[in-house]
């Protein structure tokens, strides 16, 4: 306590006042309740120096959400900018392509069709032609419908082959009829 | 980068602005407005535009409209060849797509001629909004109601139904 100095004491002496009549003046005038006080405002300010009282603000840390906000824009423009200049740099120096009539004898390769130069390298160096991709379709189609075929054929050998018994499925395992023992049969009388 | 207005599509009719008669020896202000305008920003984006025109005339290439070869319809395959269904559809979607700008483009035809017209156009654009109506009218009918699942087996249906009812209303008519 005599570390305090006069300042120190006189705040809180007021302090403490406030806070005594704050209990009994809460009932009365609510807004004078003990509120939250800034800082800068529970002891009176003394314009000594240039830059104010010296502050330690009390408030949520930022320090998370500006981590994250530099590192998303870090990664973001790391491949960002190269991508943007190559594209500015294709849109500027090569550029779009202009639509032409097909001149006469004249077929056009795939990539040929599209028209900005980006498109027509992924077209020409990453993609199958579409003549391609469209044999494989059909071919996925030609191969299941083989299949249906198939199985559709095999349903109808199973249903025939069990309705008539004369074919080589639905064979089933009998004992041999000379192993048969007949004789409890042979009278009629037993 | 979007697709530049075909500036001769709708080619607006000259105008018919008389000449200007001065009654007052004011200069006009629009003039001194319209230079400014002119060297402040038509001359250096003019000047940039052209500079990359230069550069990509370097080496010119040109894509073209692919043409595709027609194929039996849906209603000329067999039953079960699914092949023939593949190539059928595809052909199907393509004219669907075709189809889908034609209307497109006869309603565009329409917007520039309200455009052009401004307050005649009630009288004047008659002919496009008729096209438009028969235009939109075939497309209902052929590919309207379909669905998102429509394909070119539904089309083909509904085409079946069109045409009996059609029959219908012949023989109603006829008795």
């Amino acid at each position: 306590m005599a570390a305090m100095s006069l300042l120190l004491r006189t705040a809180a002496a007021w302090g403490a006042r406030r806070a005594a009549s704050g209990a009994a003046g809460a009932a009365r005038l609510p807004w004078l309740a003990g509120a939250a006080r800034l800082p800068g405002t529970v002891a009176p300010l003394r314009h000594s120096s240039d830059h104010g009282k010296r502050m330690f603000i009390i408030k949520a840390t930022s320090f998370y959400d500006t981590r994250f906000l530099n590192l998303l824009r870090f990664y973001i423009f790391l491949t960002g900018i190269p991508a943007a200049l190559f594209i500015t740099y294709v849109n500027i120096f090569i550029g779009e392509a202009e639509l032409a009539e097909i001149p006469e004898g004249y077929v056009p390769e795939y990539w040929e069709y599209y028209k900005h130069p980006i498109s027509r390298w992924i077209a020409r160096y990453l993609l199958d032609p579409p003549e391609k991709d469209y044999e494989k379709d059909l071919a996925l189609l030609d191969v299941e419908a083989r299949k249906t075929e198939m199985r559709l054929m095999e349903l109808e050998a199973r249903r025939l082959m069990r309705h008539r018994g004369d074919g080589p499925w639905y064979h089933y395992e009998t004992p041999d009829k000379n192993l048969v023992d007949n004789s409890m049969k042979s009278t009629p009388d037993n | 980068m979007p697709e530049d207005r075909d500036w001769e599509a709708y080619k607006v009719p000259p105008t018919r602005t008389p000449a200007v008669e001065r009654t007052t020896s004011l200069p006009n202000p629009v003039t001194f407005f319209q230079t400014v305008f002119g060297y402040v920003v038509e001359a250096p984006v003019t000047f940039v535009r052209e500079w990359i025109e230069r550069q990509q005339a370097k080496n010119k290439f040109y894509y073209y409209h692919q043409k595709f070869r027609r194929v039996p319809d849906l209603s000329e395959c067999l039953e079960g060849d699914y092949l023939c269904f593949y190539e059928a559809e595809a052909q199907w979607r393509r004219d669907r797509m075709v189809d889908q700008e034609i209307v497109e483009i006869i309603r565009e035809r329409l917007g520039a001629c309200k455009q052009r017209e401004g307050p005649n156009q009630f009288q004047n654009c008659a002919k496009e909004m008729e096209q438009l109506a028969q235009v939109t009218k075939a497309y209902q009918d052929r590919y309207g109601d379909l669905g998102v699942h429509g394909n070119a087996r539904t089309c083909l249906m509904k085409q079946k139904h069109r045409m009996m009812e059609e029959r219908k209303a012949q023989e109603n008519a006829s008795q």
